[in-house]
């Protein structure tokens, strides 16, 4: 059986429900991120930022480019360097950041676009589901500068009373050196 | 004004001494804009000068490696056999092929892909497909091990290595101030370096990059949202009227806020466990921002009586800064006239507390890095200076550097560091850019060493 088939059988909290729940949960979740990747894209840093939970976590690591012998170090783990290792109140400061009048990086604002695709829940626990997407991130700022950042993210999304927040995302980019500027913008 | 060059000419000597004027403070914008110029800045500089490799701590074991730069070679930084640290150029003498194609890892040997020739660990060919059957044995592997860097040392485990046998001891070439800023590293103690280099590509010339880390005047606007964001108390860390530029032969600098006297008194007089104590009570404070930990006593043996008050950004030259009161390095590797990639290595104390640690690693990633809070906004002012560096209009118009210029009193300590203590100012960038013209007309280390600018003395 293939990986990704194995998976699929195996998403644990998921096995006890109909076809129909999972279609309902399928849409309410690709709801919820389209309707987030819109914020970011549509500026609407603050409600964003609402989208969070405040224990969340939000973290790139550093990718290298390594042999096939050395490829469990291809990502940088927990507690090494990262390019984001945030929480609710780094989120925060660079929302702030955004809001001051003076975030030169973003003023004139860059445009983005966030295409998410490929959404599967890998799985359920309690009232947490974890999502795994791929993600096309495009930029362009000022007349000529064109950034294309593509990756798989893993999302951790948690169902409070009425509402879905974020609780968690890991952002994993196909990209070894980055070739921009700086990351101004929100994954 | 314009150039009068032939298209891929190298710029005369004379010319090369019009670009800085150190009497007047401006910079010919050309300096920005010229692959011939950039050309020979890799000849004259890179090759000749003592480039950062990478510290100890990130190749521990036979075997591993990691790939840099001196100039535009790519370089195999090595543990062999016997535990020497090799600087291997990472191209097959067969036909040219980079030999590593990962950026770090472990290898036992390494082998071409293109016709399998493999080399060990340092350097020697050791095998070659088809010695007997093909070359009829007719070939010395003797003669065609891999290129090596003319010479390589480290202070405190942090290697350089040079193209140039001529250069000098890497002691002596980074002479007091280089050894400042590397002892600023070590200044908490034996270091490591964090796992994971942040890189990131700028469209802009090495130089800006390289001027702007003394730049403290831009700190305020440039960086105006980072103080907005909560981070950073910006008034806080500049100090504007507790400047100190540290001036160094060959062209290194230190540039930026310095403890006044009176506070380093007060520092000398506490014992270690205090000054530990000081450092954890202000972390607690405010858990989003990081004090720089006091320097413990030995710190005032090893950086002498300026160099422990320095609180600024050492640049060892052409291209390394030390950074965030020596917790950062930063490279600025030159990659063609309108590029330049930037690294960032974290150095960490082994003994520091690991919750201490976590802290350190967190403010770092939310400062500097291309997702720095701070470093977001430089990239752009960079590339746009480099962009109007090109205009046949624009680059007929000098660069001012004239802060500060003749309003400063050279000083001089026991060591014979020189320094002046001022507001801030852009008397770093002056010495630097003095300093380049002469390693870029000079044809040799003799001339180097010749020529170089004297100390200053008097009035700055």
């Amino acid at each position: 059986m293939s990986q990704a088939r194995a998976a699929q059988a195996e998403t644990p909290g998921l096995d006890g429900l109909s076809l129909r729940q999972r279609m309902e949960l399928q849409f309410e979740i690709e709801q919820f991120l389209y309707a987030e990747a819109a914020m970011i894209d549509g500026r609407e840093y603050r409600a964003w930022l609402d989208l969070w939970t405040d224990d969340c976590s939000y973290w790139m690591p550093i990718r290298r480019t390594v042999t096939l012998s050395d490829i469990e170090r291809e990502f940088t783990k927990p507690g090494d360097m990262s390019f984001y290792d945030d929480n609710k109140n780094s989120l925060a400061m660079r929302v702030a950041k955004m809001e001051s009048g003076s975030a030169w990086s973003e003023d004139p604002p860059s445009r983005t676009r966030h295409i998410v695709a490929n959404v599967r829940i890998l799985g359920i626990t309690g009232n947490e589901t974890t999502v795994e997407v791929a993600f096309m991130l495009y930029r362009s700022r000022l007349n000529t500068e064109e950034n294309m950042w593509v990756g798989r993210r893993v999302d951790r999304i948690r169902r409070v009373g009425d509402d879905l927040k974020l609780c968690g995302r890991e952002i994993y980019l196909d990209q070894t050196l980055i070739r921009a500027t700086n990351l101004s913008t929100l994954f | 004004m314009d150039l009068e060059r032939k298209p891929g000419e190298a710029p005369s000597k004379s010319e090369i001494c019009s670009y800085f004027d150190p009497s007047d403070g401006t910079l010919d914008r050309r300096v920005f804009a010229d692959q011939a110029l950039y050309d020979l800045e890799l000849k004259n500089i890179y090759a000749r000068a003592w480039n950062f490799m990478c510290h100890e701590s990130q190749i521990p074991n036979t075997g591993d490696y990691f790939i840099t730069y001196i100039g535009e070679d790519q370089v195999i930084v090595v543990r062999d056999k016997q535990g020497d640290v090799q600087v291997l150029l990472n191209t097959c003498r067969h036909r040219g092929n980079a030999l590593c194609r990962a950026e770090q890892g472990n290898a036992k040997s390494f082998v071409c892909s293109y016709h399998g020739w493999n080399y060990d660990l340092n350097g020697d060919l050791i095998g070659v497909p088809g010695l007997s059957s093909y070359y009829r044995k007719d070939f010395d592997k003797s003669q065609w091990g891999l290129a090596k860097a003319a010479q390589v040392d480290h202070l405190h485990g942090f290697y350089f290595a040079t193209l140039d046998p001529e250069t000098p001891p890497l002691y002596d070439y980074l002479g007091e101030v280089g050894r400042i800023g590397l002892g600023m590293l070590v200044a908490n103690g034996p270091v490591e370096v964090v796992n994971g280099v942040q890189k990131n590509v700028i469209d802009c010339n090495w130089k800006i990059a390289v001027d702007n880390l003394f730049d403290w005047y831009h700190v305020q606007y440039s960086h105006a949202s980072a103080g907005n964001s909560g981070i950073l108390d910006i008034a806080a860390i500049l100090h504007p009227n507790n400047q100190m530029v540290m001036f160094g032969e060959y062209g290194h600098a230190i540039s930026g806020p310095v403890i006044p006297p009176e506070r380093q008194a007060e520092i000398d007089a506490m014992s270690d466990e205090e000054r530990f104590a000081v450092t954890v009570a202000k972390m607690t404070e405010d858990p989003n921002r990081l004090p720089q930990p006091l320097r413990m006593s030995f710190a005032k043996d090893m950086l002498g009586p300026t160099g422990v008050r320095c609180m600024g950004h050492p640049n060892i030259f052409p291209n390394l800064w030390v950074s965030t009161g020596g917790t950062q390095l930063s490279l600025r590797l030159p990659r063609g006239p309108f590029e330049t990639e930037i690294w960032w290595f974290t150095v960490l104390p082994k003994a520091m507390p690991e919750e201490m640690k976590k802290k350190q690693v967190a403010f770092i990633t939310h400062l500097f890095g291309p997702a720095g809070l701070l470093e977001q906004d430089d990239g752009e002012n960079w590339s746009q200076s480099t962009r109007a560096s090109r205009g046949v209009g624009s680059r007929g118009y000098r660069h001012h550097l004239a802060m500060g210029l003749g309003h400063d009193e050279v000083l001089y300590d026991e060591r014979g560091a020189a320094r002046v203590e001022t507001a801030i100012s852009e008397h770093a960038q002056r010495w630097l850019y003095t300093n380049w013209m002469n390693w870029l007309s000079a044809d040799s280390w003799a001339e180097i060493k010749a020529n170089h600018p004297a100390l200053p003395k008097g009035r700055v």
